[in-house]
């Protein structure tokens, strides 16, 4: 009887989950063709608050800035990722702002999150970006202090193992954070793990020799991670390290974070840019990726309006919000970097990239790894 | 034929003891809670414990290959059996072996702290007494980060931590502290402490204060020394205030969750309530399994406290005869011990506002120069150009922060007229029916929420609200606070029933006067000031309240506490230590109103 009840149950939920579901899928397959016009024109159709979350602060500015130039009224904050997918579990979201690809891939596939790409700027964005819709990079690099003697200005990630290094790093702890977590996942892939093992020749002059480790990535995370202290925030660490106190320090922090006031940013240096400048590499990378992807909830109540958000966020006037400081690079490729930072494509060469697929495949035996070397 | 005869007598006695039953008030209001807080917190703690076996979406799916929602004893296995990678140790044993440690200290401390400045105030002719009575409840009014926050600011330091930066002491007196002074099991366990000693001085206090004066002039007459009167009379009296004492902060230390991520993350110290809160990210199950486990603990406290209840019955400490207790001369001692009290409570109710405002002025960390000052943070315009770390308006500028106030203050005036309303309530249905089974239930269920943490209570809150549209926002804050503030209610509702005698209600019965005018016109009049502290707890409480909203606020801005938490996430420090100290400052401000304006205090709330 209890068996019968729940399967009952079970079966009044799908069948009434699923129109909704298909409604929004629909929704989303008319959208993709749709110019810009048409879109209004059924935005504006729609009623109700349009709700937007995201785990970038200025999705508030762009959603206040929207919903004045459409007279639409809206609801949008910053939250984590993982506030965000119970938040949708619990009530109608319309768009989301969300990083972490994995957990996303696994959202997508349980028809929670819809991917939309817009028809206007389609041509602009790379084939790779477009599923999940990359709405812009945010690059977590290695920025060390420049004053004193003794400046770990590293030309090679090696050199953060050394013992000589322990509590000179700085990094935000990887299980309060996952795209912290992500890289280190992403390093104990095929190609990460043998480019640091060309990079751990190059440093020691001889062949790396793994022990017990199962590749060159987790030999780095685990020599790595010991040296660390874990900061607070983001923004904590860089004001930490930007300290005059704080000489011989080096933190591996959102790039951004240097045009804060609270920054002492004269005193800091990203190793990328140090390699640019004067010309090295930095072996096998200068830090890590990941983007922030625009995605539709597939309970939204407004479910062109989330589109035509989207839209209006990938344009240059929506992204005019993230584009003012260093750090922050548009999934449209017309759209350009802040002067004065190196281009995207430069930074993916030299940074970690996340790989969704990856992550979902291995992530959780390369987390119960790390544990260890997070006490 | 005879058979049914007896059949309706039987019947129409049982519907006459049925109707007598339910003539008495105390009867339906205890059936009415009963009923209601079995909705609100047994059924959350079932559903609860059912998510320890069930797989949810993300990590639990991958790792089970099973599909969500399917049953699972994965989250058990993983939690206390699961030896690769010292994951049961990392994640289970080891935070709750530090969990043990720093709630036992914490606890030790909180009783000799404030069981001193109780016996102090009560039995002594100290100085400054008015002074450090009125200071002594400030660091349990004010949120418990607050003093932990002040912590790490006062002391960090270049050789400590982030090694990074100076905090006050280094930078302005050149004092560096030790590690362990600054972060780990030591700060937390004494920030705890300070932070819960105010319930050691209310409740020590009380009995010191009320206790039979002809003990000790019995014994003194008998000429027997001071300090072996302490030893045989006083302590022995005092035990069961100290062990109900210990249990409160034990409990409230165990579930504490901002002061250990403050002060022990930087170290690398993890208690259980840090180990759930990362767990409740990724792994669920495990995390609700974590907090079974605190609640397990928590009843276990709660039955020890009943056992110590009633062991204080063979005490009578309150005898209306007592005359005036005879107060110890310090005499030489009297000034230095006075200073030295008067100094550390400012250095730990007074000196952290301070910080706090002067962290809010100072655009870069750690430069204390004037230069480096500014208003910007509390009355700025047009910040995001020039300063980028936050907001474009200073706070008392910015309608977002007038309005999160207006939600904290409406939600915190609910939660307190609910949960006030209904302790008062459930004091007079326990009262009244003593002893009886349903009186015990509905005390314990009243009593339940306190056990239960609050981040864990806010998660479980919103997947209940799941199946209820409307029950979204506000409606949703304000049942979690007033059920999670009932316990202070009920405590004090109930001590000041059973300290009324029966006769009076008995009274005004007889003239045939109503139920709810005999509440109004007798009771509330007579105990008013018990009442109000019961209405003013969850008040003060709801309005400093972080974890347990936190998963339930619609916006991060709708309330103070979780608009602050958020901007200290970002790393906004001048403005989260403008509203932190806006949020003090308003508490203290309803606190002094309330006290002033109807007597009551949070003292006849804690202490009951």
């Amino acid at each position: 009887m209890k068996k019968f009840l729940s399967l009952m149950l079970a079966l009044i939920m799908v069948l009434c989950a699923v129109p909704a579901l298909a409604d929004v899928a629909a929704d989303i397959e008319a959208g993709q063709a749709m110019t810009h016009e048409e879109l209004v024109e059924k935005a504006l159709a729609e009623s109700g608050t349009f709700v937007a979350y995201g785990t970038t602060s200025r999705i508030k500015k762009a959603a206040a800035a929207f919903s004045e130039k459409y007279g639409i009224p809206q609801n949008s904050n910053n939250m984590k990722d993982i506030d965000i997918y119970d938040k949708i579990a619990n009530e109608n979201v319309d768009m989301v702002m969300i990083q972490d690809g994995a957990q996303l891939l696994g959202a997508i596939e349980h028809g929670i999150l819809a991917n939309f790409v817009p028809a206007s700027v389609k041509d602009s964005i790379s084939e790779h970006d477009q599923y999940p819709l990359a709405h812009q990079f945010t690059n977590k690099v290695f920025i060390y202090n420049v004053l004193g003697d003794d400046v770990p200005a590293i030309r090679n990630v090696w050199e953060l193992t050394d013992p000589a290094m322990k509590d000179r790093i700085i990094f935000k702890k990887p299980t309060d954070e996952q795209v912290n977590m992500n890289f280190l996942v992403m390093l104990t892939s095929p190609e990460w793990s043998a480019r640091l093992e060309e990079a751990y020749k190059e440093w020691k002059g001889e062949n790396i020799d793994l022990g017990s480790y199962k590749t060159a990535g987790h030999k780095w995370i685990a020599e790595f991670l010991p040296n660390c202290v874990f900061g607070k925030s983001d923004t904590n660490i860089a004001e930490e390290i930007s300290q005059e106190t704080a000489e011989g320090k080096i933190g591996l922090f959102v790039l951004s974070k240097l045009r804060s006031s609270s920054v002492y940013a004269e005193n800091l240096m990203p190793a990328q840019y140090a390699a640019s400048a004067e010309g090295y590499e930095i072996k096998p990378f200068a830090g890590f990726m990941y983007p922030i992807y625009n995605m539709i909830s597939t309970n939204a109540n407004r479910p062109y309006t989330a589109m035509l958000f989207i839209e209006y966020l990938m344009s240059e006037e929506g992204f005019s919000f993230w584009s003012d400081s260093i750090g922050a690079y548009s999934g449209n490729s017309a759209i350009p970097e802040k002067e004065g930072d190196l281009p995207l494509s430069v930074w993916k060469d030299t940074l970690v990239v996340e790989d969704p697929e990856y992550i979902l495949e291995y992530g959780l035996d390369v987390e119960d790894f790390v544990g260890p070397y997070l006490q | 034929m005879e058979q049914t005869q007896t059949g309706k007598i039987h019947l129409s006695r049982l519907k006459g003891r049925a109707r007598a039953w339910f003539s008495k008030p105390a009867n339906i209001i205890l059936l009415f809670f009963l009923v209601t807080l079995t909705v609100l917190t047994l059924y959350p703690l079932l559903s609860m414990l059912t998510e320890t076996f069930t797989v949810h979406l993300g990590r639990e799916e991958r790792a089970t290959k099973l599909s969500i929602g399917a049953f699972t004893t994965y989250h058990f296995q993983r939690v206390f059996a699961t030896s690769a990678n010292d994951y049961s140790w990392i994640q289970f044993y080891k935070p709750l072996l530090n969990t043990l440690a720093v709630s036992v200290t914490s606890s030790v401390f909180a009783i000799l702290f404030g069981g001193v400045v109780a016996f102090l105030v009560t039995r002594t002719n100290l100085k400054y007494k008015k002074f450090v009575s009125a200071v002594f409840t400030f660091p349990y009014i004010m949120p418990s980060w607050t003093l932990a926050l002040f912590w790490e600011t006062f002391f960090k330091n270049v050789n400590i931590g982030l090694k990074t930066s100076n905090g006050i002491m280094a930078s302005v007196f050149g004092v560096f502290m030790p590690e362990w002074f600054v972060y780990g099991f030591f700060p937390i366990s004494l920030v705890l402490g300070l932070h819960y000693a105010p319930f050691a001085y209310i409740l020590i206090g009380g009995i010191l204060r009320n206790m039979d004066a002809n003990l000790e002039e019995a014994a003194t007459i008998l000429k027997t020394n001071r300090s072996r009167i302490i030893w045989k009379i006083t302590l022995p009296i005092v035990k069961p205030a100290m062990l109900s004492t210990f249990l409160l902060v034990f409990a409230s230390s165990m579930s504490a969750y901002s002061v250990p991520v403050f002060l022990g993350s930087p170290v690398r110290y993890y208690v259980l309530s840090t180990s759930m809160k990362s767990l409740m990210n990724s792994y669920k199950g495990q995390a609700y399994i974590i907090v079974a486990v605190m609640i397990l603990f928590g009843v276990a406290i709660l039955m020890l406290s009943q056992k110590v209840t009633n062991s204080r019955k063979q005490f009578t400490t309150v005898t209306g005869k007592s005359g005036q207790i005879s107060k110890i001369n310090l005499g030489k001692a009297n000034v230095p011990i006075a200073i030295i009290l008067v100094i550390v409570l400012l250095l730990v109710a007074i000196v952290p506002l301070v910080t706090f405002a002067l962290e809010s002025v100072i655009i870069k960390a750690g430069d204390y120069s004037l230069s480096n000052m500014t208003l910007d943070f509390w009355i700025g315009t047009g910040l995001e150009k020039r300063l980028d770390q936050g907001d474009s308006t200073g706070i008392l500028l910015n309608p977002v922060v007038w309005r999160a106030l207006g939600t904290s203050l409406a939600l915190a005036i609910t939660c307190a007229v609910i949960a006030g309303t209904s302790g008062i309530l459930v004091g007079y249905g326990v009262a009244k029916r003593r002893g009886s089974r349903l009186s015990n239930w509905v005390n314990s269920l009243s009593f339940f929420p306190y056990l239960m943490p609050s981040l864990a209570f806010g998660a479980i809150y919103l997947a209940m609200a799941s199946k209820i549209s409307w029950l979204h926002g506000f409606l949703l804050m304000a049942l979690a606070g007033s059920v999670k503030y009932l316990p202070f209610a009920s405590r004090s509702g109930v001590n000041a029933m059973l300290q009324l005698s029966g006769e009076i209600e008995e009274a005004a019965l007889i003239t045939g006067v109503p139920w709810w005018k005999r509440m109004l016109r007798v009771i509330f009049p007579i105990q008013k000031s018990s009442f109000l502290s019961g209405y003013l707890l969850p008040m003060v409480s709801c309005m400093r309240e972080l974890s347990l909203f936190v998963l339930l606020v619609p916006t991060s801005d709708t309330i103070l506490t979780t608009m602050l938490m958020q901007y200290s996430e970002k790393g906004w420090a001048q403005f989260g230590n403008a509203i932190n100290l806006l949020i003090i400052i308003v508490v203290l401000l309803v606190n002094f109103t309330v006290n002033k304006l109807t007597g009551a205090s949070i003292d006849k709330g804690v202490g009951g």
